[in-house]
């Protein structure tokens, strides 16, 4: 599927997603798919040993977490991230 | 997500302008002169962040230039005057790493991110000052940070997505030993005015590729595929609006003088006959504080706030990205109240589609 190049207008609310946006339809629609590969990640996270806890505990780790974002505070976060 | 916040969850700070590599693609203007930040700079900050320290987790992030060209008496003197609350992470081309700087990490645990593009024929954009080849000098102190068993995070430039690259630079990755990497496509900004454009597809197949390559060994943490995945756990569960940040995250730079560049730290160095020099203060003479509480009035800024929220009202990625990054709107288009860049197109947009197209394609078998 080609990626979405036909924004909607805006409903001029501004929540932090444009209502019934497309992506959010494009999600959905590889949700079964999206579901296995979650389940996978979430394993794999755990094989990790990333919950902010034993971050906590031990610090010994190079970085991160499933909510790094939000805890771990380097150019591994998303956003406005530095390169 | 709305405005910039007057807290920042970290610092970047500029030890020195000085990295003794001259890569093709770098952003950093200066990067010859050795211009050292004096201590009273970071005293400054650390003041500074002092209280934030006490209320959440925070870190410094020490870039440069190389920061290790700095020196470890000077970094050391740098870093004194933080408190034990504030982590210390350092962003390195690796080539200075031995022993005693090993020592160095361990002493002040600070947490080491390497720059490494991937097997040794993909680091051709890594030199030296003399424009050799610098990967032997990356890998000679990768390997001692491993036979010292100091976990280290990776970051990788790519230059040209192309099929099989994806797959051999986890590969290479896996091998390397490092717990998480970001992948980094290219920028079209500071002193590399190389184009960062790419054809669609290609872009969106790298993704894809390396969804699949990390699915088989997800050992890695791999920044790009976690918050991709975030974001779509977020959508199915019906709270992608919980997703984002309430405010953009500052990120002061605090270069080598004491001036601050909030948002981009690319920015920092450069001057526009609009814009001036994109400085928002300078710690020697104003509390970090008040420059963060001031943002909005530094006139680029103020123009991005409203390119932020362009994008807001014509970008259905929105929720995923938060906006396109300052450094990559000015450096792409002159401007700040623009909308969307290459850069948005590659790491973000063809990143999801990426991820979204490998789902699509690997739906469970029924049985």
């Amino acid at each position: 599927m080609p990626e979405i190049t036909s924004p909607p207008q805006s409903d001029g609310v501004q929540p932090d997603r444009v209502a019934d946006d497309p992506v959010t339809a494009r999600v959905r629609d590889a949700g079964s798919g999206l579901t296995a590969l979650l389940a996978e990640a979430e394993a794999a996270r755990h094989q990790r040993a990333e919950s902010a806890q034993e971050e906590a505990q031990d610090g010994g780790t190079a970085v991160c977490a499933w909510n790094h974002f939000e805890n771990i505070p380097t150019f591994y976060n998303w956003n406005n991230r530095p390169r | 997500m709305k405005g910039v916040s007057a807290t920042p969850s970290y610092v970047v700070m500029q030890p020195t302008t000085l990295c003794n590599l001259d890569c093709a693609y770098c952003y950093l203007p200066f990067r010859k002169d050795d211009k050292r930040m004096p201590v009273a700079v970071s005293a400054a900050v650390a003041e500074a962040v002092a209280p934030w320290s006490r209320t959440q987790r925070f870190s410094i992030v020490w870039h440069g230039g190389e920061p290790l060209a700095a020196g470890r008496d000077h970094l050391a003197a740098l870093f004194a005057p933080f408190g034990p609350a504030v982590e210390h992470h350092i962003q390195t081309n690796a080539t200075l790493i031995d022993d005693a700087w090993c020592d160095f990490f361990q002493a002040h645990d600070v947490r080491v991110s390497v720059s490494v593009d991937g097997p040794e024929h993909r680091n051709g954009e890594r030199v030296t000052r003399g424009h050799r080849p610098a990967y032997d000098r990356i890998a000679r102190g990768i390997r001692v940070l491993r036979r010292r068993d100091i976990p280290f995070s990776a970051l990788c430039v790519v230059g040209r997505p192309e099929p099989g690259l994806a797959t051999e630079l986890y590969d290479y990755f896996l091998d390397l030993g490092c717990e998480v990497l970001g992948i980094n496509v290219e920028e079209q900004e500071g002193v590399n005015e190389r184009t960062n454009r790419h054809p669609a597809a290609d872009v969106t197949a790298f993704w894809s590729e390396l969804v699949a390559a990390w699915r088989r060994d997800p050992r890695i943490h791999l920044r790009e595929i976690e918050w991709s995945l975030r974001y779509a756990a977020a959508v199915l569960d019906g709270n992608a609006d919980a997703v984002l940040p309430r405010r953009l995250d500052p990120i002061p730079t605090v270069a080598h003088d004491g001036s601050v560049v909030l948002l981009s730290p690319e920015l920092a160095g450069f001057h526009d006959p609009r814009y001036g020099d994109f400085t928002s203060g300078n710690v020697l003479t104003t509390p970090l504080a008040q420059i963060l509480a001031g943002a909005a009035g530094t006139p680029w800024i103020a123009e991005f706030l409203e390119g932020v929220e362009a994008c807001r009202r014509t970008c259905p990625y929105f929720g995923f990205c938060g906006g396109a990054h300052a450094a990559n709107r000015y450096f792409e288009h002159g401007r700040f109240d623009v909308t969307e860049t290459d850069h948005c197109r590659n790491s973000k947009i063809r990143l999801l589609e990426g991820v979204l197209d490998h789902a699509r394609d690997h739906e469970p078998t029924a049985v």
